[in-house]
């Protein structure tokens, strides 16, 4: 092949990379669903956390602070972000303290008979209406007299006003400029998002148009606006992540071709290693596409780490090139191995696929698709774009060396077994809990933004994100009427302090029943027009002047009662819907509680409701759905395990073979546990999927180190091609170890630590006897009595002799 | 509210220079003598003329300015109420019941009053005109200075607030509501008078405030 059709084809598949990537961006949905991440929920409690996780009336709020300016701009700047979110069709609902609940309640004007509890302990007559007359002659005079007076004719009881009371927050910041304000002068705003609040994709948009929507405020130039609230804290995570990875990765890359560059004295690797894996990567994303249609975030994540393993195929290549000898004879030479490696990881990640967890499937399908796919490139595309090489690899200066002091190490045959016994000591015996159940543990916010969050939420008595109050029933009214029935056993709880406040959905819309049973209790039109007379008998008022209360009672004595549905349509509608849901063929009613001081305080309340009134933790649940993914994915792991000792016994076709390639992989996974255990690290799903990955690395460094050649010369090269390889993988991973971002920092810290031990314990646990042939003068005791097995015609690759 | 607020202003108009000057300086030069210590208080009595009653309601008692955005309203008569503004908030305490309290964000309006109060009493005339315009007329017998909503949130509830006075005493508060209604609010010297009527009508009630007798 000449080199325009080398270049040609490079191209060719460059542009076909883009162009499948291209088009799978485009068709791949990457969805933030926690439902396409874990198992099938099984408790009820874990079905409403799924549907219902992050559309809980807390998770979508958001805490703003507006700073940095005069008490008056910043009440003005209050005004302007109300408005502009008031109009922002992302947003549900946006408090400052400035609006009128009075008009709210006005929406609903004809119900208040229906919706105040007034009627549920007095009735309109002579003697309850005089004193309610009475008072408002008072009230006329008193410093709020312009507040009540346009309801006046309609409404002498106040019932509307009753009803702004009630629906308005129990605990309120203070007020300054017709705003709230916060102690240290800030004005406080709350915007509840109609997205998820775990919908990291939609609460960015929608906090970026917030953003851009206070940037174009008159005024806002010198003032600051701080957001607060989970939505926030999980864009704030994945930016940071993203930001610290995009950083490290910059390096790594700079530092691999150096390496690269180093390694093969030709820009040839630098141009061509990524292909393969990109390659893979693409083919793993058009088969989640194609399969699937969506992904989640994570499963991408995970599949992405696993298929790191492919960036060796290519290089494996680029260090076994000879000088006059085709490159595609070369792969072929390597490719019994390669496939393997590539063939025992697909058939162990079967095992994923068999799980039944969709997450675990598409990161199976990836998986395995990525690597057949850079695998096959590696084997027939990537020998069709290289120019012959013009160095070998084992004339390396240094490498024989190396190679003399590794073969001299003492390799003890009791060492493994001490280390094995000791390594599982540490790892049952280590104090400190074994898991990390806490994904958001992974991603953790500034201790400074957790404070705020709490001073804020304080402040504006925002309910608690941890805590919900599930009410389950039949329909809805069977949920409005339990939440009825709990808020006296609610209030006692305020009282003793369990649970500083809760807002129920029956606060917002009484049953039906309470409703029909307040109409009976309204007089007739004859009976209070009487009552009205002797009521207002020697004071001030106009007569007739209640005329419109007279009228308006009437009218809701035939008043068909307010439904969910009717309610939804006012204002404070969004309220309501985001508190009583419809799941499976029951409803849910969802408290929203503030300030949970004592958990174990609502268990009285849950037996006696007999489960149906009941606290729900969200992170509690949220555990344990990320307890029950990690079994599932323990569980396949433990059939991957034994497929891949399987499959290896099978390809080697020698038991006693594949122990020295499975036992140094076994050996290094559990010395890595060893290290995390003992600095008392909690293993997350991270450190097991990047486990996984180093375990892949190290197979391949067993699997070469374990070939037997009988040529010295392929020898140097399989350890040059390891080392290049080791090298890279610990300068990728290794500089993640050093991140600040817990995630990135435990799939590092593992990987590095991982492939250190595979390549120590492959050089170290590899059959001596070949390690030997070059300096058979070793007087090394313990490695001879290893040197029973001679080479063994099986190999998988008998190619290149001693000698050749 | 405005009642209160308004009377509160007036009632601590210290004695001001009545020097025939054009209108808005009379207004400026009159608001930019009143800075006062509190506390400062004087006695009231309010007559409301309201669309919903069929005769005047009379109260009367005392008036605060306690210092910042605290005052006080005390009614004696007819019945005991304790009125409190402060902190954003205000509350009314009736006979010794229950503490009723409401955000004054209720009625933003209110905020925005009490924010001119204070720069009156401030001297801040300049803070004063973000909500009112400004106007002075009369002389040391019987001045007036009105004070006109300009900002749309005041305007729906309120059409002006006209202090009279005479040499160094304000006499009269009269609060005329965006829907018709009015109180007028008698203080200083004029409150100790009293009223000369059960029932006193607007129109002469109006006339007595006016008098440079």
């Amino acid at each position: 092949m000449n080199s325009g059709a080398r270049v040609a084809l490079y191209c060719a598949w460059l542009a076909l990379i883009v162009a499948v990537g291209w088009g799978v961006a485009r068709h791949l949905k990457i969805s933030s669903d926690l439902r396409d991440f874990v198992p099938p929920a099984r408790s009820a409690d874990q079905k409403l956390l799924l549907d219902e996780i992050g559309k809980g009336p807390g998770s979508r709020l958001l805490l703003l602070a507006i700073s940095g300016a005069p008490r008056a701009r910043l009440a003005e700047l209050s005004r302007g972000l109300d408005d502009a979110l008031a109009h922002d069709p992302g947003f549900a609902h946006v408090a400052n303290g400035g609006s009128d609940l009075a008009e709210v309640a006005s929406d609903l004007l004809p119900y208040r008979y229906l919706l105040s509890p007034t009627l549920d302990t007095h009735r309109f007559d002579a003697a309850y209406l005089r004193a309610q007359l009475q008072q408002r002659v008072e009230d006329l005079s008193s410093p709020a007299a312009s507040l009540l007076e346009p309801w006046l004719r309609r409404d002498p009881t106040l019932e509307t006003l009753k009803l702004a009371q009630l629906w308005a927050p129990q605990r309120q910041p203070k007020l300054a400029d017709g705003v709230w304000f916060s102690e240290r002068g800030e004005a406080l705003l709350v915007a509840e998002t109609r997205a998820a609040g775990f919908d990291p994709g939609a609460q960015a948009a929608a906090i970026a148009s917030l953003q851009e929507h206070f940037a174009a405020l008159p005024g806002a130039a010198g003032a600051k606006l701080a957001i607060s609230g989970p939505g926030w804290f999980g864009v704030e995570a994945s930016r940071n992540t993203r930001a610290e990875a995009d950083r490290f990765g910059a390096i790594t890359t700079v530092g691999f071709v150096i390496m690269l560059l180093l390694a093969y004295r030709s820009a040839v690797p630098v141009l061509v290693t990524a292909l393969p894996l990109l390659s893979g990567a693409v083919v793993g994303f058009a088969l989640l596409a194609l399969v699937f249609g969506h992904a989640h975030g994570i499963t991408v994540a995970f599949g992405f780490t696993l298929l790191g393993v492919a960036q060796e195929y290519p290089l494996r290549v680029f260090s076994h090139r000879r000088i006059g000898v085709d490159t595609a004879t070369c792969v072929r030479e390597l490719w019994p191995l390669l496939a393997t490696a590539i063939a025992s990881v697909c058939i162990a990640y079967l095992a994923f696929f068999a799980s039944g967890v969709a997450g675990l499937q598409q990161l199976a399908v990836f998986t395995i698709g990525g690597l057949v796919t850079a695998g096959a490139c590696t084997r027939w595309l990537l020998p069709r774009v290289v120019p012959p090489a013009r160095r070998d690899m084992a004339a390396t200066p240094g490498l024989a060396t190396a190679w003399h002091f590794l073969a001299r190490l003492p390799r003890p045959r009791w060492l493994p077994w001490l280390v094995a016994v000791a390594g599982c000591a540490v790892v049952v015996l280590a104090p400190g809990g074994f898991w990390q159940n806490d994904l958001s543990a992974l991603t953790p916010i500034p201790t400074a933004e957790l404070q705020r969050d709490a001073r804020l939420r304080a402040a504006l008595g925002a309910p608690d994100v941890r805590y919900l109050l599930v009410l389950r029933a039949k329909d809805a009214q069977g949920v409005l009427a339990l939440s009825e029935r709990v808020a006296p056993r609610l209030r006692k709880l305020v009282a003793d302090h369990a649970v500083d406040g809760f807002e129920l959905p029956s606060r917002y819309l009484p049953s039906v029943a309470t409703q029909r049973a307040r109409q009976s209790r309204l007089p007739d039109r004859g009976d209070l027009e009487a009552s009205l007379q002797q009521a207002m008998q020697d004071l001030p008022f106009r007569a007739g002047v209640f005329a419109p209360f007279v009228a308006d009672v009437e009218a809701a004595r035939t008043l068909p009662p307010l439904t969910p549905a009717g309610f939804e349509q006012s204002p404070l509608g969004t309220r309501l819907e985001s508190m009583l849901v419809r799941q499976g063929d029951g409803w849910v009613g969802l408290g929203a509680l503030s300030g949970v001081n004592d958990p174990a305080a609502f268990a009285q309340l849950s037996r006696d409701t007999h489960g149906a009134a009941h606290l729900l933790d969200l992170k509690a649940s949220t555990e344990s759905l990320v307890v029950a993914y990690r079994h599932r994915i323990l569980v396949a792991l433990g059939v991957a395990a034994l497929l891949l000792c399987a499959a290896v016994t099978l390809a080697l076709r020698s038991p006693r073979r594949a122990l020295h390639v499975l036992g140094p992989m076994t050996l290094a996974t559990l010395l890595v546990l060893v290290v995390l255990r003992g600095a008392g690290i909690p293993l997350s799903l991270f450190h097991l999927v990047s486990l996984t990955l180093a375990a892949g690395l190290g197979l391949h460094y067993a699997l070469f180190f374990e070939r037997r050649t009988g040529d010295e010369r392929e020898d140097l090269r399989t350890l040059h091609a390891t080392l290049v390889c080791v090298a890279s993988a610990l300068l990728v991973f290794g500089v993640l170890a050093l991140s600040s971002v817990p995630v990135l920092r435990a799939i590092g810290l593992t990987v590095a630590l991982g492939v250190a031990f595979h390549f120590t314990l492959s050089v170290l646990m590899a059959p001596a006897a070949h390690l030997r042939a070059l300096d058979g003068s070793l007087p090394d005791s313990s490695a001879r009595a290893e040197s029973g097995t001679g080479p063994d015609p099986a190999s998988p690759n008998p190619a290149p002799k001693r000698g050749a | 509210m405005w009642h209160s607020v308004a009377v509160l202003i007036v009632s601590l108009l210290p004695g001001a220079a009545m020097a025939a000057t054009p209108t808005q300086t009379m207004a400026e030069s009159l608001l930019a003598a009143l800075a006062k210590t509190p506390p400062v208080s004087t006695p009231f009595v309010q007559v409301s003329y309201r669309g919903v009653l069929a005769r005047p309601l009379i109260v009367s008692g005392t008036l605060q300015w306690l210092g910042g955005d605290r005052m006080q309203r005390d009614i004696d008569k007819p019945f005991n109420e304790t009125a409190r503004i402060g902190d954003g908030e205000l509350s009314v305490q009736r006979g010794g019941g229950e503490v009723h309290r409401m955000p004054l964000a209720r009625a933003p309006q209110a905020g925005a009053m009490l924010a001119g109060f204070r720069a009156l009493l401030g001297g801040d005339v300049a803070a004063l005109q973000q909500d009112f315009t400004l106007t002075a007329d009369g002389g040391t017998a019987h001045w007036v200075i009105t004070l006109t909503p300009h900002t749309e949130s005041l305007k729906r509830q309120l059409a002006s607030i006209v202090i009279d006075g005479r040499d160094n005493e304000p006499r009269c508060l009269t609060v005329s509501d965006a829907n018709g209604d009015s109180s007028i609010t008698l203080v200083g010297a004029m409150a100790e008078q009293g009223l000369r009527s059960a029932a006193p009508l607007e129109s002469a009630l109006a006339a007595r405030c006016r008098n440079p007798k």
